[in-house]
This record gives structure tokens, sequence and C-alpha cells, in this order.
């Protein structure tokens, strides 16, 4: 299905407003050696397996703008993190690349947040902000790869019934909403 | 569908969305039109500030929990140490303790001598760095209150920031830790002082101090002040840090710098009402 329904586009919007203020607010207060989890970069790539590359993009783009809002960095970084990679984590979809995603996702959230991070500080040093590579990289790329990891199967699934005709998000994954 | 198409429909999503975003990040670091997206940002705060209120309540005993295990270890030897505390403290002022430490810390941060020559506004700190990439705070006064950009922020101790966004209700903080921060400062007697600039080098990470000459006359432990300098964008006599080591080059020194106010913990912050000059 390559078309967006309006229950589709409700639904993901739903997510992504939930995502925003649960990492403002929760996962703001989670700090590990100086970070924090960083769901705005693992929303894109998982919504790239289950939704594909379009949509991922248009996913890692919209959640990336609402976290620009909010964020003291320069206005539309995030979002063009996000849709780079939530394009290229979907391409792995659009592929027909087959694994178990109980695996396959935690790992493209692991290596696709890692990669995001470094992704965003070196794309800030190129638009002037050259403190973003000043940053302690290797704690931001552990803290958000692992959260990120162990957040995307629940992710997965609701991300799966904001794609699919389902009304639950648990049923969407059991009865294969990923395919939507 | 066939796939081709689908792929170049992929592509040029891809490259519309792009696009979009790099005109975003050109309107926002272009001084001519910034106003848009920080236009943008205040209401977005003035929005998100009183769900994130409303959320925080609900969560934070939650994310309490989630934090105590995290940081189990040395939450164990905090504990070691409140327990020897609490052997020298009678129960009455255990008792008191919470909440003398939060009107002690809320008076002193509007009783600091050093800007006693200034009109202050008290804020409460409500997010600690929202970017992984920065070293920022958010307080709960923002334009309603007097507070704007540029204006310089303290708390007990001496210089912590300035603020780089108001919205109406809300304030972004740069503490002075950031690596894009910089601070003009001055050290030695007051009549004849030597001049140098702080650099932030990122959170919980000294200062560096630069453009000081292998022959001014500095020691470890003393204290920085601001300059205020004609166009300083800091007025003259805020403390800000203190001398922690110096390595002797040819040339000039290699300082570093310790923050005077402790930066892991802004609970309550005061505003300087002092506008650097345009």
């Amino acid at each position: 299905m390559n078309g967006v329904t309006p229950r589709e586009v409700v639904r993901t919007l739903l997510v992504l407003v939930a995502v925003v203020i649960l990492q403002f607010t929760v996962c703001l207060n989670l700090r590990i050696a100086g970070a924090h989890p960083d769901l705005v970069l693992g929303v894109p790539l998982v919504a790239g397996l289950v939704m594909g590359a379009r949509k991922g993009a248009m996913v890692g783009f919209v959640v990336g703008i609402g976290a620009d809002l909010l964020l003291p960095t320069p206005f539309g970084l995030t979002a063009l993190v996000g849709s780079v990679t939530g394009c290229l984590a979907g391409l792995v979809t659009d592929a027909g690349f087959e694994a178990n995603p109980v695996l396959l996702t935690p790992m493209v959230a692991l290596v696709g947040s890692a990669i995001s991070v470094v992704f965003e500080a070196a794309l800030g040093a190129i638009v002037g902000q050259q403190q973003m590579l000043k940053a302690d990289l290797a704690s931001i790329v552990g803290v958000v790869g692992v959260s990120n990891a162990v957040v995307s199967l629940p992710l997965r699934r609701v991300l799966s019934w904001a794609s699919s005709r389902d009304r639950s998000p648990w049923r969407s994954a059991i009865v294969g909403g990923d395919q939507a | 569908m066939p796939r081709p198409r689908r792929s170049r429909r992929t592509l040029t999503t891809l490259i519309a969305l792009v696009v979009v975003s790099i005109a975003l990040i050109t309107i926002d670091l272009r001084t001519s039109t910034h106003s848009l997206t920080s236009g943008l940002r205040s209401v977005a705060h003035d929005v998100f500030s009183p769900l994130a209120g409303a959320v925080n309540g609900i969560f934070n005993p939650i994310g309490d929990f989630l934090a105590g295990a995290v940081h189990y270890g040395a939450l164990q030897q905090e504990n070691q140490n409140l327990q020897a505390m609490v052997g020298r403290l009678n129960e009455e002022i255990a008792a008191m303790q919470y909440q003398s430490d939060r009107h002690r810390e809320t008076a002193s941060v509007q009783g600091l001598p050093f800007v006693s020559a200034y009109r202050t506004v008290t804020a409460r700190t409500i997010e600690l760095a929202p970017s992984n990439f920065e070293a920022d705070i958010i307080i709960d006064k923002g334009r309603d209150n007097g507070v704007d950009v540029g204006m310089p922020v303290v708390a007990s101790g001496g210089l912590i920031g300035q603020v780089t966004q108001a919205s109406h209700t809300t304030a972004t903080v740069q503490l002075i830790t950031d690596p894009s921060s910089s601070v003009g400062v001055q050290f030695g007697q007051k009549a004849s002082p030597y001049y140098g600039v702080a650099n932030g080098e990122g959170l919980r990470r000294d200062l560096t101090v630069s453009f000081v000459s292998a022959n001014d006359p500095i020691r470890r432990g003393e204290i920085l002040f601001t300059n205020g300098l004609a166009g300083a964008t800091f007025p003259p006599g805020l403390p800000v840090a203190k001398v922690s080591s110096i390595r002797r080059g040819s040339v000039q020194l290699s300082v570093s710098a310790k923050p005077i106010a402790n930066l892991d913990h802004l609970a309550y912050v005061s505003v300087v009402l002092w506008e650097p000059p345009t």
C-alpha cells in the first residue's frame, strides 16, 4: 500500500506528538554519562522499517520538525537527519530484505541511532555549529543507540498500528500489521 | 506498482524533504530571517511548557525510579554518606532539612552580592540540556517577566550563562560550559587587570581560558570576573570561574578554570535584567 489514508495520518501524528512529549519530559530526566535517550532519532528508523522508505522519510521529517521547535540546535537540522535516516532504514524493507523483526528492529535502531548521532553532529558542524562535534559523542552514541534499541520493538508495534486498519496497536502486531 | 516508479517517488520525496530542511536551516541561521523561526519556537515553548509540567507531574516518579536504578552505585554511596550525616543530626533538623535547603537556595539566589547593582528575576529550572549536543537549561520565566535574549544568568556563586531564546513564559539559557560560549574575563588587580576569554568545553568540563600571555601573573585558585569591556556581552564584575590548572607555553599559558557556580544543581537561578549594548 503506497497511498496515505486520513486514518493513517491521524494515528501517525498522534504517535509522533506522544513521542515528542515523552522525549522532552521523561527522557530528559534519564541521564547516563551526561547523555539522555533520543527517541526522536529512533522513530524514523523504526518507521522506515515498518512503513517503507518514503513514509519513513516523511515521519522523520515531521517528528524532526516537532523536536526542532523545542531544541536550541538549528531549526530544521533534526528534520533533515530524520528524513535521511528514515529513508535509509526504509530501504531495508523496500529492498525485500527478510529477517526476523525481533532481531532486525533493535539492530537497525542501535546502528542507525549511532549513525544518526554522528550525522547530526557532522551536519551541525557543517552549518556552523562546530561545538556539536565537541560534545561527548561516544557517550551520546552509546546512550541513544542502546535506549532506541530497547524501545524499538514497542515502537514498532505502535507504528504498525498507526499504519494499519486495526483498532489495537497490539493486535496489529499479532496479525501482521507491519505489512500495511 | 512497478518498482522503478516507486523508487522514483521515494527519491523525489526525500529530495523535497531535504531541500525544505536546508531552507529552514538557512532561514534560522540568517540574521535577517531568524525572527521567523525564533517566533515559531517561542510559540511552541509557550504551548509546550504547561503540557510538559503536567506530564512531568505524572511521570517524574517513574523517571526518578528508573534513574535510581541506573545510578544504583552512586546512590548507594550517597546513601552511606547520608546515613553518616543523619547520625550527626538530630531528628528535628533532619525533618526540616529539605524545606530549609530550598528556602536557603532561593534566598541565596535573590541576595547575590555581585548583582546587587542590577534588578534580577528569580526563575526555576524546568529542563536541563534538551539537546545532547549543547549545554542549555530552560527556565520558567520569559518575556512576560522582563527576561530577554542576551541577559546574563547567575546562581549562588557566580555567572552560569546567558539567555539565548525567550518566549512569553520560558527562556533558554546557554550555560558557560557550552562549547559555543565565550566570556570576556579579567584577573589580577582591579586597578591594572589582565584580560582573557573563557571558553566552554561541554557539560561538566572546565572552561579553557585563551589569550593569556606567558608573562601574565595568573595563579591557581585565582577568580576570573567578567571584564565588561566596551561591546562586552556581560556586565563587569560577575565571578565566572576559578583557575584550576595552568600549563606554561612559550607564548601563551594554557589555563583551565572551574565554573564557580555549581552547574549540576541549578534548581533556581537569577536572570540579571541587563541587556548587552547593541
